[in-house]
């Protein structure tokens, strides 16, 4: 009787002590045993006021400590959240070298595609611009084309526009933000040819296994 | 006997759940702390939060090289030293003199805002840093329209103890030979 007793509360002992799991039962099931064996069917009344009050305190002990664990772990949890769930974690940016460097070289590649044309490759440009571009940047390269048709064509305009550099301000999975430095060179017939300075936030986003623009500001 | 055992009867459940509650606690606190452990050590995240802390410095550092009241120079121009660290500041705290006769004569009021960042350089390690800044300065002189300029810059970062600064800023030149501002 009093050993299964003993080893109710010792199961409560060792689960609220889980560290050391084993040991503990062991313990604890000794103690059972030696219990029964020395104790006998006389000894409970003398034993039972003693164990009772340390049965209720085992339990308000084991309260309190499931009461303190779960603090705990919910501190623990809000901190971790705080660490992680900032903006720092989410973005990509340098931390994933591969997915930075792919995003930098396929929009300068685009923009050097889109913002290069002449008189004999007005038509690949544009054909360019389709896949390239896609969302408010498309529009916007939409309505800007014919100009750039008729500019080209007054004024035989070759532009070429090279990415000086560029860098990610946000990058996730799908998703990225970019800074570029942008030279633009000007060759019309009959002048001497300008070269520019340009820089552009430029928001792009990974479909179909290509990055693509969706949004352009000049800077 | 009979009323002990059907007290503790009564009671066990009690003391099993409370210790299932504080097993299960246990469990818990285990897994929250092991994913605190992995949040707090995890080196990409520092990693992060070090570029976050470079891209929020070099605006910091550049609006503050490109503000500046002629009615406040001293003011001014200690918050461009404070901005700065190596170098730079070494040829600002030189330069202090001439540039603040300089701008009480011309009596401007120059403004900065910093349209976009990007790093892209960060050495931990060495505390180095390179990013891209836009930056639009509208310079208000007495007697003549604000300009505005937007601007394009390759600022370097050193790590100090009071976290990072500017140590290099130049504009990015035209043409594709652009230096790396942290190399």
């Amino acid at each position: 009787m009093s050993g299964r007793e003993t080893r109710a509360s010792g199961a409560v002992a060792s689960e609220v002590v889980a560290p050391e799991g084993v040991a503990s039962e062991v313990v604890a099931s000794g103690a059972a045993s030696s219990g029964a064996a020395g104790s006998g069917p006389a000894a409970p009344p003398t034993r039972r006021l003693p164990r009772r009050l340390p049965r209720r305190l085992r339990a308000a002990a084991a309260v309190a400590l499931t009461v303190a664990l779960l603090a705990a772990g919910g501190l623990l949890l809000a901190h971790a959240r705080h660490l992680t769930a900032g903006d720092a974690a989410g973005n990509r940016a340098l931390t994933d070298t591969a997915a930075t460097d792919r995003v930098t070289v396929e929009v300068s590649d685009a923009l050097h595609r889109v913002f290069s044309y002449g008189p004999d490759t007005l038509e690949r440009t544009e054909r360019d611009a389709e896949t390239l571009l896609t969302g408010p940047a498309a529009a916007d390269y939409a309505e800007l084309f014919p100009r750039v048709e008729q500019e080209v064509g007054a004024q035989e305009l070759t532009l070429t526009t090279h990415t000086v550099r560029a860098g990610v301000t946000e990058l996730t999975a799908d998703r990225a933000r970019l800074l570029v430095f942008l030279d633009q060179t000007a060759r019309r017939a009959g002048h001497e040819p300008t070269t520019t300075a340009a820089q552009l936030t430029v928001e792009a986003e990974l479909r179909d296994g290509r990055w693509r623009i969706t949004d352009l500001t000049p800077r | 006997m009979r009323p002990l055992t059907s007290r503790s009867a009564r009671r066990r459940p009690l003391a099993a759940a409370a210790g299932a509650a504080a097993a299960l606690a246990l469990g818990a606190a285990a897994w929250t702390g092991a994913g605190w452990y992995g949040a707090a050590h995890d080196d990409a995240l520092a990693f992060a939060r070090a570029r976050d802390a470079v891209a929020t410095a070099a605006g910091q550092g550049v609006r503050d090289l490109n503000t500046l009241d002629h009615r406040d120079v001293a003011d001014g121009y200690d918050t461009w030293e404070d901005s700065t660290t190596g170098e730079l500041h070494t040829q600002l705290t030189e330069g202090r003199e001439a540039f603040t006769a300089q701008v009480r004569e011309a009596r401007t009021v120059t403004t900065a805002e910093v349209l976009a960042t990007a790093v892209t350089e960060l050495d931990e390690r060495a505390g180095k840093a390179g990013v891209m800044v836009a930056v639009r300065i509208t310079v208000d002189a007495p007697e003549e329209d604000p300009a505005v300029k937007d601007s394009r810059l390759l600022a370097e970062l050193t790590r100090t103890e009071s976290g990072w600064k500017l140590s290099a800023l130049s504009p990015a030149p035209l043409g594709e030979s652009a230096p790396a501002p942290a190399e």
